[in-house]
């Protein structure tokens, strides 16, 4: 096990090696047909929303099922805009991040007095209610209804200063939407650690590991709780957005505004690792690639063996079986259990205070003096 | 009156239903203290066995007994791999169990049986003329019958809860696991059994809405689930009583919402107004009508 000092050379070099493969990875991505950044621009979505739910869930601990209400409140705001008040679809983001903020502030008001289960059940009540109350009748002159929208895209897309126009047709429009995503999800990324790591963030950890205590210690519950569960559905929103303009159509049945939304960022936070910062992306593309292949793989080899006498995909099943062992060996999901392997290779220690005792050096005996 | 009457004879009916799932999800809080997400799934599995029982030429009062078996071990089987040792880690980990537990059964019904509805059988006599009349309303034997199982499986359960000596460790456990653990109960084995009888019921409420649905399919017992949850949160979580009262509130108002309101809420929303309903308690009595608040310790 080689142990670095933090901040050290040694501990740069290590941040700017995992930085420049990040980039990498991210400037090789638009080299791929559209197709294929078509799905990275899917699992992106999902991570995104996975984020948001580990800012609530894996910091605070307040169960939320009703982020794909959120997700739908930011998906309904960019159709909207974008077709029947004909905004461009990037100041549409802030419209669905505030009034998702909103919402997620007002639904959090009970949340004060109600909490755990409690908190759980009325959130999920919200994810049950929302596709039903935008496909409702009454609703239709601004939702559409059943139907919904389609089409919901930029019209023409900006260049990029330097390199030139975005290629023409499916090409461009997925090199674009990939950067778009890529954006917000770094904003998002920012100001969630901006959270996590502040006094905010503290005050989080402290309310998920004992509410009562934390209130003891000083900590503002109602504050704090609504503040984050208002950023919470704000980022959920975006990533709503996002995939209003990454497909297109927006309509109730959109499998992520369904209760099942829900039950996904959360299999995706999860996998990935809660009450970490990369958990919910690593999470999100896990889960992305794994359910995409899944009905594949279990076609052929060792997963039809087991699973060749299903009558329905049987990637839920795997799913769940994977989130219950994973349970058992790594509640802090994939990102956790890297972690977990690497410190015994190599270990970052907090740099000695200069000025501080060596406590390397042989202590002098008691009785010198 | 009478449409009123209807209204109130067909929303207790439905809601009957809603409180049996609501009871099996307060007997496992009241036990271990956990929401059991996979309440409904694992009713749906128990409706599905009662079908499949019924296919292979068992008569169906024999095949619902038969579904309440299995479901008893499902849940047994649930609290002893995985609720106990999760438990011991984090009420987070259980918490996603459940969650996994949900997905995977409802997927695995669907594996075993297939994705489209499966016509179910009826549990009472459903001819044209069979009903009473009552002041002018209509109440079905279909319908009466799942009130009925739902009257006498609850009275069972109180029995159960006061009279017998599994009913008073069951309560011990509920006050206080430590102290039950220190007199000499058998706290695991009353875990469990909670569990067990959780699901049991669970599996009888399945087959009863399939019954009264007429069909069954992977998506019938969500709706149900969000209902009896929300039974489960007004009449207070540790509340058995409250649990199958507010299930049949919640029926009554869902039903009467819809026929009342047919262009404003219809079908679709007809939960909203239990819903708000819940909302406004919750504001005051955060643990419900009957729940008892808890007392923390730091």
């Amino acid at each position: 096990m080689i142990k670095v000092n933090e901040n050290s050379p040694a501990h740069w070099a290590i941040r700017g090696l995992g930085g420049a493969l990040l980039i990498a990875v991210i400037l090789w991505v638009p080299t791929m047909d559209f197709a294929g950044i078509g799905q990275v621009n899917d699992a992106l979505l999902i991570a995104l929303a996975a984020m948001s739910l580990n800012l609530v869930l894996g910091y605070t601990g307040q169960i939320s099922i009703g982020h794909s209400a959120f997700f739908g409140i930011g998906a309904y705001a960019t159709a909207i805009l974008v077709k029947k008040y004909e905004w461009s679809p990037g100041w549409t983001f802030f419209v669905g991040a505030i009034v998702a903020f909103v919402i997620g502030t007002i639904v959090a008001l009970p949340a004060l007095r109600i909490k755990g289960i409690y908190l759980a059940l009325v959130t999920l009540a919200i994810a049950f209610m929302f596709p039903k109350f935008v496909g409702w009748e009454k609703l239709e002159w601004l939702t559409k209804g059943q139907s919904g929208y389609d089409s919901v895209r930029y019209k023409d897309l900006p260049d990029w200063p330097l390199v030139g126009p975005f290629p023409k047709g499916q090409q461009g429009r997925a090199e674009f939407q990939f950067w778009l995503s890529i954006l917000v999800v770094a904003i998002s990324y920012l100001v969630i650690r901006g959270v996590v790591r502040s006094r905010v963030g503290r005050s989080l950890i402290a309310v998920r590991d004992n509410e009562t205590a934390a209130a003891v210690m000083g900590v503002h519950l109602a504050q704090t709780k609504t503040l984050v569960f208002g950023v919470s559905a704000a980022i959920c929103a975006l990533a709503g957005s996002l995939s209003a303009l990454r497909s297109g159509t927006v309509t109730p049945e959109s499998p992520n505004i369904q209760v099942v939304g829900s039950v996904v960022f959360l299999v995706a936070m999860i996998i990935g690792g809660s009450a970490t910062l990369w958990g919910p992306i690593v999470g999100g593309f896990f889960y992305f690639y794994l359910e995409r292949n899944l009905g594949d793989w279990s076609e052929s080899g060792p997963l039809e063996f087991i699973f060749g006498w299903s009558k329905t995909s049987p990637a839920t099943m795997i799913f769940s079986i994977l989130l219950i062992v994973l349970m058992f060996v790594a509640p802090f999901g994939v990102v956790g259990l890297l972690k977990r392997w690497s410190r015994k290779v190599v270990q970052i220690v907090p740099s000695p205070v200069v000025g501080s005792v060596d406590t390397k050096a042989p202590v002098a005996p008691a009785t010198a003096r | 009156m009478e449409r009123l009457l209807q209204i109130i004879f067909n929303g207790l009916s439905q809601g009957s239903v809603y409180s049996l799932i609501a009871l099996g999800l307060v007997v496992v809080y009241r036990g271990t203290g956990h929401l059991n997400f996979a309440q409904g799934e694992m009713a749906l599995t128990g409706a599905y066995l009662t079908w499949q029982f019924d296919q292979w030429g068992i008569p169906l009062l024999i095949a619902a007994l038969l579904a309440m078996v299995c479901g008893f071990a499902l849940g047994a089987a649930t609290e002893f791999f995985l609720v106990r040792p999760l438990g011991k880690k984090s009420p987070f980990a259980v918490f996603v169990a459940t969650i996994a537990l949900f997905l995977g059964l409802n997927s695995l019904d669907g594996a075993i049986w297939g994705g489209e509805a499966k016509p179910y059988p009826n549990f009472f006599p459903n001819d044209d003329d069979d009903f009473i009349r009552i002041l002018g309303a209509e109440w079905r034997y279909e319908r009466l019958g799942v009130f009925v199982v739902m009257l006498v499986l609850t009275g069972l359960f109180f029995l159960l809860f006061k009279k017998t000596k599994l009913g008073l460790a069951m309560r011990a456990v509920a006050s206080n696991s430590e102290s039950a653990k220190l007199v000499g109960i058998p706290t695991n084995l009353v875990l469990m059994t909670s569990w067990g009888l959780a699901a049991a019921v669970g599996a009888l409420g399945g087959s009863l809405i399939a019954s009264v649905n007429t069909n069954v399919n992977q998506l019938t017992m969500i709706v149900v689930f969000i209902a009896a949850s929300a039974a489960a949160t007004l009449g207070g979580f540790d509340s058995p009583g409250g649990a199958v009262l507010s299930g049949l509130f919640i029926g009554v108002l869902e039903t009467g919402a819809a026929d009342y309101f047919p262009d404003w809420i219809g079908q679709d929303l007809k939960i909203l107004p239990a819903f708000v309903v819940i909302m406004a308690v919750l504001l005051f009595r955060p643990a419900g009508l009957w729940g008892s608040s808890r007392v923390e310790r730091v």
